[in-house]
């Protein structure tokens, strides 16, 4: 095969680089690999546990990226899942709501919390960071006072719900395949997705071509406190009696996935469905690292060098491709002179 | 075998081909003050510049001239070493210039006023003067005497110590001339030197010129202002689509043929006919402006009728842009825009949209296009409603239009798949002009449409500027460029100080009448009125980066006598020990984010790293263990950690919030590897010590205040404070200062490990066992630290005073809540109030000084 041909030398860079194809691949891979490492892996039991953390990440991935997507970085994860999460269990058990209120307030809950991180982005002008950050310990202070500082439990519906399976699929999955789903398609294919991305792209030229700006952005922060409130109201259901900051290790996962998933950190063209792929991966990918023997700790450590390696590959395979070109040019010149 | 022969061929041609020059540069060494020779640049699939050659003689004004694009500054970028050429070789006085280095390019003596001032605006006008010449003239503490002396002959009474970011533009150009002067140098460049200055500036710096060049200073002189040109210059290169187009001298050179030499072509080939000239203007005026204020503009009038190109011209600066931005719904204003008759709400470019205006904007990168989207998508953004149906794209109807557009206009482009990036400048603005087409629009502002565009597209922008016209809108041009309004324009507008004070109609449109207009009317301009009024005493105050450290004292005071009001052992020494005490690691770890921010970075894992520490010390600070051992490797730890901050941040540059996030989690892996559970009773004694007493006052809180204040003295008083700054405040000036950008932000984050080794320390007496989660939380505190510090979070200022002042503060704020009674969860809600509080507050009163 000639493995200069521009489609092979294209496909090479496309997966080495960026794009949403490279999760895909590298999903499939671990997937292949995985009854190598750990004999009985991918066995019904470790994947029916596996994948309901899996589609909690992934639903949360997807609020990430769409803040990522407005050149943001959403550090009020922990609060937002733990809000969701506290909301529909403390609510009918300490409030006496009827459940079916309190899922709700459960995913708008955050919604009306990233409202307000959206507001104060885009109207006082605060980086996202700065916002998120000091929101975040906000969102962690009603929890504790929502809560009166016990955990409550899930109610039996919401526990069952997240527990069973429909057509063999778990629940948990199914949800997250249509908040992913559907956000996807919106912000890929719906005229006020494109707009969206425009915004992320370049906000000035957004501006100049009459998008309105402010607004597109509070969509953008609202939906994704939504995204992580059903995240956390599902996550509560199927932990049963969820620990008030249930939310603190999904900050840096949720990071991983829109990175590991193709999304640029600055922003813009961004896609929503590889973050989902990626949650997988990496959920799997600590799923075998259990299977294997690593403690928590060291887990953490994994993770962090999954994220790390990532980034830097970014960095430093255009750098190296560049370096190469230029050593074949200099080559060809040397050749011919 | 046969190709092998013609590359013989052309290796002996390019042997041969030097021969015949040889003697002329070997037969007067001492007269070439700058070579250029071959000078070729790409930029991705754009090639810039191809075999370019420009000898400048010692004692000469040589005047480099040709279109926006042409590949003037480029090249000068090359020459003063900012950006190295893929070809050719430059030498300044004989010596090679071998890579590209601002520095070394300053040591041979050549001296750069770039289009665009290289200047720090977080810093003093002093400040830049002095890293800009290399500290030559002494330190930061001569500075600002010496810069008085340098600003003097200007006569526009420039404070040294005023901040770059309030002065007036036209000031900007003359202290980096001014800087530039002071270097005495053989070469001297100038880009656009003259663009915001008034008709008086620029026979000062005339006068200046002239001087230098009777001690044989060479001076590079770039203009696209013919007349000055023909003023100053003895000999004039021209350059055009990035290639020279033959040297001249200018005392035989005609202003018309030194236009056609530029352009390239007779002019009448270049424009199409006008409207007024055709008869294709109509009647109907479908853009009125009446009485429209703002900003930099007031009650400015004008109406422009359907079919008609009008130009808006002035010196730069005067207003000109923001009135048409206004019209565009960009800035803010108030008065009347008709279109068509019908009023348009003001402020909001979707309202102006609706109406039917249209805006190609100058700033093709930031405004104009959205450059990591593809072709296509960037033809239909405007227009997206055109190709859905119930809000859903038609990725078929996006690629028809664009298909179509492309094939209108001449884009050329590999596909309309491929990314606006990767297309060159003229390619790109006709993408600009393609999704305006698209609009339909009843009214188009069109600003500096051709900068940055070759002279082909340029012609076909023209075409299409004019065919939008013909369609029955109202066009407006905004450009500096004369020769451009005169070819185009039915009318011209001529704007000095933000009103409208000449129109120019029919055979008047001229490039001379043009820039004979704009040049008379800003020299009556009364330079003190158009300056920023004398700041008041208050204002002056709050402009300071010490004035947030004011406030927090004050909320500290005022917080202290509530408290203590409500529960009298508030203000026992017992608690005030132990506040302090507790503020300590706080403004330690506050100093190390601050320290890092400066530059423009962050570090997020700065509180796992205390708690790593912490667990790190405790094998060793134990009874029986040897203490030293112990705090060394907490140092060495330290210390690693920042350079691997640094290292992914500064020199491989991962974003600092993703780099240090994820170092965050794996000091929280390590150390709860270490440690899965508490362990580790620090040793009595040395708890002890570190919470020593000196009067009623703990001894920590003096060292962290010392270390504060010591940092503070540093960053205002030393090169390495200087340069801290200069990174943060806008690095590619910095850089092409000559400032060591990566080196000043990596030792930034490894000093700010040192820091938190010494904040962790404190912490580790304080909790007396080896527990890593406690530090932590200090991730959230330190960035609070620096926000109520007043720091500008995109770096390049703050006050470690206000560093001091606000770890007090939060400490307090923390420390409150229990002798207030209220509840837990008072203890998550205050921190994360407080920073919010203090984002917002303090980002108004950015804007306050901003204004």
């Amino acid at each position: 095969m000639d493995i200069t041909s521009p489609s092979v030398r294209d496909l090479g860079r496309r997966l080495l680089t960026a794009g949403p194809s490279t999760i895909v691949v590298a999903t499939a891979l671990l997937f292949l690999v995985s009854p190598l490492v750990a004999s009985g892996s991918l066995g019904s039991a470790p994947l029916l546990s596996m994948l309901p953390f899996a589609a909690v990440l992934a639903i949360a991935a997807a609020g990430q990226t769409l803040v990522v997507q407005q050149r943001g970085l959403d550090l009020s994860v922990p609060g937002m899942i733990a809000l969701g999460a506290v909301l529909c269990t403390a609510l009918p058990q300490q409030h006496g709501w009827p459940l079916a209120s309190a899922v709700v307030a459960g995913a708008l809950g955050p919604a009306a919390a990233g409202l307000v991180t959206g507001v104060l982005v885009t109207r006082f002008g605060v980086i996202p960071l700065i916002a998120t950050l000091g929101l975040n310990a906000v969102l962690l202070g009603v929890v504790f006072a929502v809560a009166d500082g016990t955990p409550a439990g899930a109610a039996p519906a919401l526990n069952q719900f997240a527990l069973d399976r429909t057509l063999g699929v778990p629940n948990t999955v199914l949800v997250a395949v249509l908040v992913v789903g559907v956000v996807g398609l919106v912000i890929g294919r719906s005229t006020s997705g494109r707009r969206l991305t425009a915004v992320g792209v370049s906000p000035r030229a957004a501006e100049v071509i009459g998008v309105r700006v402010g607004r597109y952005r509070l969509l953008a922060y609202a939906s994704a406190g939504a995204c992580y409130g059903v995240a956390g109201v599902l996550l509560a259901g199927y932990t049963k009696t969820p620990p008030l900051f249930l939310g603190d290790s999904y900050l840096l996962p949720t990071v991983a996935a829109v990175v590991l998933g193709g999304t640029a950190l600055t922003g813009g063209v961004a896609s929503v469905v590889a973050s989902g792929v990626a949650a997988l991966f990496l959920t799997q990918l600590g799923q075998l690292l259990r299977a294997v023997g690593w403690s928590d700790s060291r887990q953490l450590m994994a993770q962090a060098a999954v994220l790390l390696l990532v980034v830097l590959g970014r960095v430093l395979v255009p750098m190296a491709v560049t370096a190469w070109r230029r050593r074949l040019a200099d080559r060809a010149v040397a050749l011919a002179t | 075998m046969s190709t092998a022969g013609t590359e013989g061929g052309t290796a002996l041609t390019v042997q041969q081909e030097p021969t015949p020059t040889r003697p002329g540069t070997t037969a007067a060494p001492a007269g070439h003050a700058l070579e250029l020779r071959g000078i070729g640049k790409r930029f991705g699939a754009v090639r810039a510049l191809a075999d370019v050659d420009l000898v400048v003689d010692r004692g000469e004004v040589h005047a480099l001239v040709g279109e926006n694009g042409a590949g003037k500054s480029t090249l000068m970028a090359i020459a003063s070493g900012a950006l190295a050429a893929d070809e050719g070789q430059v030498v300044i006085l004989c010596d090679e210039l071998g890579h590209a280095s601002p520095d070394r390019a300053r040591e041979l003596g050549l001296a750069i006023v770039r289009q665009h001032p290289a200047l720090l605006p977080d810093l003093t006008v002093a400040e830049n003067m002095a890293v800009g010449v290399g500290f030559r003239a002494g330190g930061v503490r001569g500075a600002v005497a010496w810069s008085r002396d340098q600003l003097a002959p200007w006569g526009m009474d420039i404070d040294p110590r005023a901040r770059v970011r309030d002065l007036p533009i036209e000031q900007w150009f003359v202290i980096e001339i001014a800087k530039a002067l002071a270097l005495r140098p053989k070469v001297l460049v100038l880009d656009e030197p003259t663009e915001h200055l008034s008709l008086d500036e620029v026979r000062l710096l005339f006068r200046r010129l002239r001087e230098v060049v009777a001690d044989g200073t060479a001076v590079v002189y770039i203009s696209h202002r013919i007349p000055e040109v023909k003023e100053i210059a003895d000999r004039i290169t021209v350059l055009r689509d990035g290639r020279t187009r033959g040297v001249h001298d200018a005392a035989t050179v005609s202003e018309d043929q030194i236009v056609e030499l530029v352009v390239g072509r007779a002019l009448e080939t270049v424009f199409p006919p006008k409207g007024s000239v055709v008869g294709s203007v109509g009647t109907r005026e479908q853009l009125v402006v009446d009485g429209l204020s703002g900003d930099r503009f007031h009650d400015v009038s004008f109406t422009v009728r359907a079919g008609e190109v009008v130009g808006l011209a002035g010196v730069q600066g005067n207003g000109q842009a923001e009135v048409l931005r206004a019209v565009a719904g960009l800035e803010p204003s108030r008065g009347t825009v008709l279109v068509d008759g019908r009023a348009v709400r003001r402020g909001s470019t979707a309202s102006a949209r609706r109406a039917g205006v249209v805006h190609v904007p100058a700033d093709r990168h930031e405004e104009g296009v959205f450059l990591s989207l593809s072709v296509a998508e960037n033809t239909v953004a405007a227009t997206l409603d055109q190709v859905s149906t119930a809000g859903v794209v038609r990725t078929r109807a996006v690629a028809a239009r664009a298909e179509e557009q492309r094939a209108a206009l001449g884009i050329k482009t590999p596909s309309v798949d491929a990314p606006v990036s990767s297309l060159s400048g003229g390619n790109q603005q006709k993408v600009v002009m393609a999704r305006t087409v698209v609009a339909g629009p009843d009214v188009l502002l069109a600003e500096e449409p051709t900068q940055g565009v070759d002279a082909g597209a340029r012609v076909d922008i023209y075409t299409i500027l004019r065919s939008v016209a013909d369609a029955g809108a109202a066009v407006v041009v905004l450009s500096s460029d004369g020769v451009e309004l005169e070819g185009l324009c039915d009318r011209v507008l001529i704007v000095s100080r933000g009103s409208v004070v000449k129109e120019l109609t029919g055979a008047e449109v001229t490039e001379e009448a043009i820039a004979h207009a704009a040049l008379t009317a800003t020299t009556v301009r009364e330079r003190a009125e158009a300056a920023a009024p004398r700041r008041s005493g208050r204002s002056r105050l709050l402009a300071s980066d010490h004035a947030p450290a004011a406030v927090l004292v004050g909320v500290m005071v005022v917080l202290g006598l509530v408290v203590g009001a409500q529960n009298s052992s508030y203000l026992s020494s017992f608690n005030i020990y132990n506040l302090l005490f507790m503020a300590a690691p706080l403004v330690l770890v506050g100093a190390a984010q601050h320290l890092v921010v400066l530059t423009g970075g962050i570090d997020l894992s700065v509180g796992p790293l205390m708690g790593l520490l912490v667990v790190v010390g405790s094998f060793w600070v134990v009874d029986g263990g040897n203490p030293l051992v112990g705090l060394l490797l907490m140092a060495l730890t330290g210390l690693g950690i920042g350079l691997i901050n640094g290292f992914l941040v500064a020199v491989l540059g991962v974003d600092a919030v993703v780099a240090t996030l994820a170092v965050f989690m794996a000091l929280q892996g390590l150390y709860l590897t270490l440690r899965e559970v508490p362990d580790g009773i620090v040793a009595e004694g040395f708890s002890t010590q570190v919470m020593a007493r000196f009067g009623p006052l703990p001894v920590a809180i003096l060292g962290a205040a010392l270390v504060a204040v010591g940092l503070e003295v540093a960053l205002r008083r030393t090169r390495w404070g200087v340069a801290l700054r200069a990174t943060g405040s806008r690095r590619e000036a910095a850089e092409s200062i000559g400032v060591r950008t990566v080196r000043v932000q990596l030792g930034a984050y490894v000093l700010a490990g040192a820091l938190t080794c010494a904040a962790a320390v404190l912490l580790m007496a304080q909790i007396g066992i080896g527990d890593g989660r406690p530090g932590v939380g200090y991730t959230l505190s330190s960035v609070t630290v620096v926000v109520l510090a007043g720091a500008s979070v995109f770096g390049g200022r703050g006050s470690f005073l206000g560093v001091l002042a606000a770890g007090l503060l939060v400490q307090q704020l923390l420390s409150a809540s229990p002798f207030l009674q209220l509840p837990q969860a008072w203890s998550y809600l205050l921190p994360g109030l407080v920073i919010l509080a203090a984002a917002v507050l303090f980002g108004r009163l950015q804007h306050v000084r901003k204004a």
